[in-house]
């Protein structure tokens, strides 16, 4: 199938404004099944941390993983999908919880950055997965570690500010309790990425996504 | 394979007025209860928004109590520990606003999933997204990927089980690596699979190609693609 996605891009493409790459049905269910991915992750029981409980679970490998697995621009949108599917009300959200209550909560600015973390580690992604194959684990790690600090961090920490009225600085400190568990989650998420491009080197590279 | 589909809180048959109950309403009761309860952060709208939460649950779908509070009860160490939290540093009406809220809402949301059936949940997904077909949104793919995808997370959440349980019994419980690298290896390939079902259906290409006639060569995508999209998730997305 992956041809006559390539047949569609370009014999339409002249027609549409190029911003909006065409995906064939390989492309839909890539992105549904890693939404699904991030759910299954998220649902299977957490660690509550901290004094505000925001859980510890394996929800942002999955965010990491639709970005550097999928690219930029599939991957935010599987991330887009799961994000919508658990604002719906779907139970989709580490401790089952869904609906549009949980932007009352404390991890409401974690859940707001996933999608530009994924969208930020599948950039970076993409360029080391172009490159030369030497050093790909230990760049996509730091792809990984740049795109949480850049996103998760700063809009957790917001969040916190905004929905547990924690002053800043208590913010950050709560905030800090997931950078190890994070460090440890962007090195899985590197080493992943290689076995999977390994085991389907047309995932992404070189295709123009 | 374990069955996580019943945990996943969706479409349970039953009786009571919420089931014959059209879900714009129960959506947009759902919906304002949410914002209420971010807008206005007190114990009387928590109380409030509390009070219909489980009355829609108890009256309109005849849900026992027991079954609210095990509703409840993967979310708990989170609400308990942030009841503490808040209760310590901000006192403890503060702490019943807003722990109460966020129960509200997630009983609120349980609503409406538990007593709408997933096709009608669909339909109801792809409507709120015909505004957005201007920017070049396509409410129909939107939901034949919403649809995909909760067909596979039973799937992956037992794929993900059994193979915890595979490497416990290896004694490499240990590490992640061993237990999370066949889960994202098989889901690449899960929708590999699917995504040739789909293509192999007509079903998931882009609207377009059928009203220019098709003539790229991507027959599939032609007249089979609109009307055929309910059984997209019943076919071409079992778990083999």
């Amino acid at each position: 199938m992956q041809p006559t996605g390539e047949t569609t891009t370009e014999s339409i493409g002249d027609r549409r404004p190029s911003s909006r790459t065409r995906w064939d049905a390989t492309d839909l269910s890539l992105v549904a099944v890693f939404a699904a991915l991030i759910a299954a992750l998220a649902i299977v029981p957490g660690i509550p941390v901290g004094p505000l409980g925001v859980p510890i679970t394996l929800q942002t490998l999955g965010v990491m993983l639709a970005g550097v697995v999928l690219g930029p621009a599939r991957g935010t949108a599987a991330v887009l999908l799961y994000l919508a599917a658990g604002l719906i009300g779907l139970p989709v959200f580490s401790g089952f919880s869904g609906g549009f209550g949980v932007l009352a909560g404390p991890s409401a600015g974690y859940l707001l950055a996933f999608p530009l973390a994924a969208l930020v580690a599948g950039a970076f992604a993409r360029l080391i997965l172009r490159g030369s194959a030497r050093f790909r684990t230990g760049l996509l790690f730091l792809g990984c570690l740049a795109a949480s600090l850049l996103t998760i961090h700063p809009l957790g920490i917001a969040g916190l500010m905004v929905n547990a009225g924690l002053p800043l600085r208590e913010a950050v400190i709560v905030d800090a309790a997931y950078l190890p568990g994070d460090v440890v989650k962007n090195v899985l998420a590197a080493i992943l990425a290689v076995s999977v491009h390994r085991a389907f080197p047309r995932l992404l590279g070189g295709r123009g996504r | 394979m374990r069955g996580f589909g019943s945990t996943l809180g969706l479409f349970v048959p039953g009786r009571g007025f919420l089931y014959r109950m059209p879900l714009a309403p129960k959506a947009t009761a759902s919906l304002a209860c949410a914002l209420a309860v971010v807008v206005w952060r007190t114990p009387l709208v928590a109380v409030i928004a509390l009070a219909i939460a489980i009355g829609a649950l108890t009256v309109g779908a005849r849900i026992p109590p027991a079954r609210i509070v095990r509703m409840l009860a993967p979310a708990a160490p989170v609400l308990v520990i942030l009841a503490v939290y808040q209760g310590i540093t901000q006192g403890w009406v503060r702490a019943f606003a807003v722990v109460g809220g966020i129960t509200a809402c997630l009983l609120a949301a349980r609503a409406v999933t538990l007593t709408t059936p997933v096709q009608v949940l669909l339909d109801g997904v792809a409507r709120l997204a015909r505004p957005f077909r201007r920017v070049g949104a396509d409410p129909e793919r939107f939901a034949l990927a919403l649809s995909i995808m909760l067909r596979s997370i039973p799937y992956l959440a037992g794929m993900f089980v059994d193979i915890r349980d595979a490497a416990r019994a290896r004694w490499l419980q240990r590490s992640m690596r061993v237990a999370v690298t066949p889960l994202v290896v098989g889901a690449v390939a899960y929708a590999q699979r699917t995504g040739e079902a789909l293509a192999a259906r007509g079903l998931g290409e882009h609207d377009d190609g059928a009203r220019d006639g098709a003539g790229d060569g991507v027959g599939v995508g032609g007249a089979a693609g609109d009307n055929a999209r309910g059984d997209a998730g019943t076919s071409a997305t079992e778990p083999s």
